[in-house]
């Protein structure tokens, strides 16, 4: 039902440009080929409206099988034995006694190849080794019979300690420093002179911790290899297909003949991709007993070995004129990514300053490394860009939005920073900082992000209309909980004229055609253009069939719409006009269409905070965030995202980060009764706006976006409220006190 | 939420005998604790110690209980260890496993694998399987399917209360028992009632206008 418009002679289409290393756009003309649209984004019958998730009945009712469900017969769980040391040398596993537990069925340990080179462990969490068993009370049984010695090395869990003078080394590799370069760009020495002329300078360092990811589902797969020729892999990934490869190898087979299969996921964040550790152990403790492995991290070792969001710690010294121009920014980032190299957004982020430098470092220590997490490096980013500019804001007593404009190019920006103020209330917020009587006080603050997503051509979909009438969408890509089925039905019901009960949606199988991994917000605007293809296709496939019994209505002319199909002067109900159709149905195989996926958003939060100043305690009040996204496939799903973004910028504001003791080299907090996640009672009043203004039609992820501009938000928000500024998330109530102690004995 | 459950009625004279942790634990316990009691009340300690160390030799501490557990309605036959938890039982001991409630912390500080324990919702990662056996278990299976679901669950599907939906079957199932004990609750309440269940997706919100939705009545039948 949604026809092609007639093909224009000109478009103007953005295309993707990088400035100050942060993607932006640019508008460009190019010649309209009449290929695939969507159509205006208000004229969607079902796409850009509020639907339902359809696995959302499996989901409340405890039916849908994630891979931690699944059970084939004969299992055995797999579990999986952690170094207790940050650093040691491994002399010897003896497994004898684990391996003589009734009921154990494989055990694996890091000294069982000879030809392998001695291993090092190099954070406390490394698995040394793993075994399988009847019953995980046994699984647990044997790995406490399992002794390892070792020799324990020095270890190093503080960037502080490591960038000492003498530290001992994170890596034993000379040519692998404890800090590496890696990125320069800007003149230092023209930013040092522009400093003098500048009428205020702000030198401010800013801290974030290492946070983790906390997929309720843990990491781990369900490997059913029974000895022969093939093999199957239940994962909990976000790339069905980056598994079949990893686990061939381990397994010695084809990476043809192991399938992978991801009906249900849950929850990722950029953590999930890759077999992993776990799913390697769990390939070798399924060929060892030749039976069906499962092997899901423990929450503890979800915590010790599975990724992480790299801390930071940015330094800068900036400086502004009267009339609120940012004319000078020299920074230097170092990225804490542990044994991984860490990501972060290059300074100043999406700001523009006449004259910029910038540095920067991966720090290294002796914890698990660093993976992708929603947005890698961004908010890290974001947070100490918009603290600096709120502190030169106040400095020069600007308002905080009016300089932010000053120093934005983008009129979207602008148009969004308008809208949340006025949503949140600006004019209400404290206009001195810490002004108010009471110990209650509230305040308000706001941040900028930016993503670049996009689409690839990545994704094969097969769209089947078959002679009894039944849709179906086939395609092997993952729902990591975003929506991904429930879009994929709708844009073939959408193009079909049906409704989406109609539409029957295969995914999460490597069997099926295949899809990119969802990594960086590309999914949907890799996939949806996939879709719709297909779709476009099926359709002109059954209008060529039912031409001749429509008057000879040229295929492109036959429409599609409300279950019924027209064309010629005469309408034919659905089944009847599939009836026309061939025994095999007919299929549309779809590829990615370059004119229906966009790329590159803005997106900015407004947070009010309260703080009670005599406990230090911050309450979340209200957080109101825009976003533009181009066409939103499902409105509903999209502020459901929305809403998570903010959330978890919540819990990186106010409460969440790896805490490690230097001495011992372990984490205090790997679990959920000491890493505080955000809960039910901190949740402010969300209010996710998508903003329609961006008229693009044009599909464009926003996963990620949601999760940036809202940590600098809250801290200004707090600085706003009680006068302190907290340079080192999470803001704490200590450091809220702390804080407001110092600022007292000054005055 | 996890209400400790009730010590007395965990008591049953059946065999076979109940293997309870919190019995097991008075008998290693009080007499630790007895010192710090007054003299009076330290003579009785020690006698109810001694009694209790003497009934939990006899428990069982290895080797497989079989019990028999009342789940969803239905008599589950299993053979489990004294140490088995009720989340474990039902998740790897039954067969068909139960899988509707989710292992994510182990530790009660979660609530993703909720159930109804006599009606009264429970961390069932914190209650052994032994203590579970004469009481009846009402898993997120229990309270609707996707064919027919209960209110709450409807309520939960057409709010979007759920993204990836790990943390999904303890939320309805810790909703669907406050609802019952107060059918006409504030927002201030649910988020209360909330507040031991962990959603890392971000779907609070909308799990807080689920609850209200199908206190009202309000939400459609499909």
């Amino acid at each position: 039902m949604q026809q092609q418009s007639p093909a224009k002679k000109k478009k103007k289409i953005k295309v993707p440009r990088v400035v100050n290393g942060v993607d932006t756009l640019v508008e460009i003309e190019v010649d309209d080929d009449g290929s695939v649209a969507w159509g205006p984004n208000d004229k969607h019958a079902l796409l850009n409206h509020r639907l339902p998730r359809v696995d959302g009945h499996v989901k409340v009712s405890g039916a849908a099988e994630y891979t931690h469900d699944r059970r084939p017969p004969g299992m055995l769980y797999g579990r999986v034995l952690r170094s207790p040391h940050a650093h040691a040398r491994v002399l010897k596993v003896d497994a004898s006694a684990a391996r003589g537990i009734p009921g154990v069925k494989a055990v694996v340990a890091s000294t069982d190849d000879p030809a392998r080179k001695e291993l090092v462990v190099l954070f406390a969490g490394q698995p040394v080794a793993a075994v399988a068993a009847e019953t995980p009370e046994i699984a647990e049984d044997a790995l406490r019979a399992i002794r390892v010695d070792y020799e324990v090395l020095p270890h190093l869990v503080r960037a502080e300690d490591s960038v000492k003078e003498g530290a001992p080394k994170v890596f034993a590799d000379p040519k692998e420093p404890n800090v590496e370069p890696r990125d320069k760009r800007g003149d230092a020495s023209k930013v040092a002179e522009a400093l003098k002329g500048a009428d205020v300078v702000v030198e401010a360092e800013y801290r974030t911790p290492i946070i983790h990811h906390s997929s309720l589902e843990t990491h781990g797969n369900v490997v059913d290899y029974r000895g022969g020729e093939e093999a199957t892999v239940y994962a909990s990934t976000q790339g069905t297909f980056t598994i079949p490869g990893d686990a061939a190898q381990e397994l010695g087979l084809k990476e043809s003949a192991v399938r992978a299969v991801v009906e249900h996921m849950g929850g990722g964040f950029g953590s999930k991709f890759g077999i992993g550790v776990e799913g390697m152990l769990a390939c070798q403790l399924s060929k060892q007993a030749k039976a069906p492995v499962h092997l899901m991290l423990t929450r503890k070792d979800e915590f010790l070995l599975a990724g992480n969001r790299s801390g930071s710690w940015q330094k800068f010294k900036a400086g502004a004129t009267k009339d609120g121009t940012l004319v000078a920014l020299h920074a230097v980032q170092y990225r804490l990514g542990g044994l991984g190299d860490g990501s972060q957004a290059g300074q100043p982020y999406i700001y523009a300053a006449a004259n910029a430098y910038r540095e920067g470092y991966s720090i290294h220590t002796h914890e698990d490394a660093s993976r992708a997490m929603r947005a890698p490096g961004h908010p890290q980013a974001s947070f100490a860009v918009e603290s600096l500019m709120d502190e030169l804001a106040y400095k020069l007593g600007m308002d905080a939005v009016e300089f932010r404009k000053k120093n934005l190019k983008d009129a979207v920006y602008h148009r969004q920073l308008d809208r949340g103020a006025r949503e949140i209330g600006w004019g209400r917020r404290n206009k001195t900082p810490g002004a108010g009587a009471g110990p209650l006080k509230r305040g308000m603050g706001c941040g900028i992000g930016t993503w670049g997503g996009g689409g690839n051509d990545e994704c094969k979909v097969d769209v089947t209309v078959a002679r009894d009438g039944s849709v179906s969408v086939a395609v092997g890509t993952q729902d990591l909980g975003t929506g991904t089925r429930t879009y994929t039905r709708a844009i073939v019901a959408e193009e079909l004229g049906l409704q989406i009960k109609d539409v029957a949606e295969r995914i999460g199988d490597s069997r099926l055609g295949s899809a990119n991994s969802s990594g960086g917000s590309t999914t949907a605007a890799s996939l949806a253009p996939s879709v719709k293809d297909a779709a476009v296709k099926a359709r002109l496939a059954v209008a060529e069939r039912l031409s001749p019994l429509l008057g000879g209505a040229k295929p492109e002319e036959i429409t599609f719409s409300n279950g019924g199909v027209s064309g010629g002067g005469k309408t034919l109900s659905w089944r009847q006009a599939c009836a026309a159709l061939p025994a095999a149905g007919v299929t549309g195989h779809g590829v990615w269409q370059t004119s229906l996926a966009g790329r590159g958003v803005h997106g900015v939060c407004f947070a009010e905070v309260e703080v009670d100043v005599e406990t230090g305690r911050v309450r979340p009040i209200k957080m109101v965030h825009v976003q533009d996204i181009g066409l939103p496939l499902n409105r509903l799903a999209v502020e459901s995202q929305m809403n998570g973004g903010m959330i978890q910028s919540l819990g990186m504001a106010l409460w969440e980060g790896r805490v490690m003791d230097a001495k011992l080299g372990l984490q205090l907090n790997p679990g959920f009764g000491d890493y505080k996640l955000p809960g039910a009672l901190e949740m402010p009043e969300l209010v996710p706006l998508i903003d329609d203004e961006d008229t693009r039609e044009a599909v464009i992820g926003v996963g990620e976006p949601s999760i940036i501009p809202a940590v600098g938000a809250v801290a200004n928000a707090v600085h706003n409220a009680c006068g302190v500024r907290v340079r080192e998330l999470p803001i704490t109530p200590d450091k809220i006190l702390m804080g407001l102690l110092s600022e007292r004995r000054g005055a | 939420m996890a209400d400790e459950h009730d010590v007395k009625s965990s008591r049953h004279q059946e065999s076979p005998p109940d293997p309870s942790r919190r019995r097991f634990l008075k008998g290693v316990g009080i007499a630790g604790a007895g010192a710090a009691i007054a003299d009076h009340l330290a003579q009785t300690a020690e006698a109810e110690a001694t009694a209790a160390r003497a009934e939990a030799a006899k428990l069982p501490t290895a080797g497989p209980l079989e019990l028999a557990l009342d789940v969803n309605g239905r008599r589950r036959a299993v053979s489990v260890e004294p140490r088995t938890t009720l989340l474990n039982a039902l998740r790897n001991h039954l067969e068909p496993a139960v899988t509707g409630p989710k292992l994510v912390c182990d530790q009660g500080t979660c609530g993703a694998c909720t159930v109804l324990l006599d009606g009264k919702p429970v961390y069932s990662c914190l209650v052994l399987a032994a203590d579970a056996a004469g009481k009846k278990v009402t898993t997120v299976e229990g309270l609707g399917t996707p064919e027919q679901p209960n209110a709450v669950q409807a309520a939960f599907v057409e709010q979007d209360a759920l993204m990836c939906g790990f943390c999904t079957p303890g939320f309805v199932t810790t909703v669907t028992a406050y609802l019952k004990k107060n059918p006409n609750p504030t927002l201030a309440e649910v988020r209360e009632a909330c507040k031991g269940n962990f959603c890392r997706c971000g779907t609070y919100p909308r799990v807080f206008e689920a609850a209200l939705a199908a206190a009202k009545g309000t939400v459609s039948d499909k």
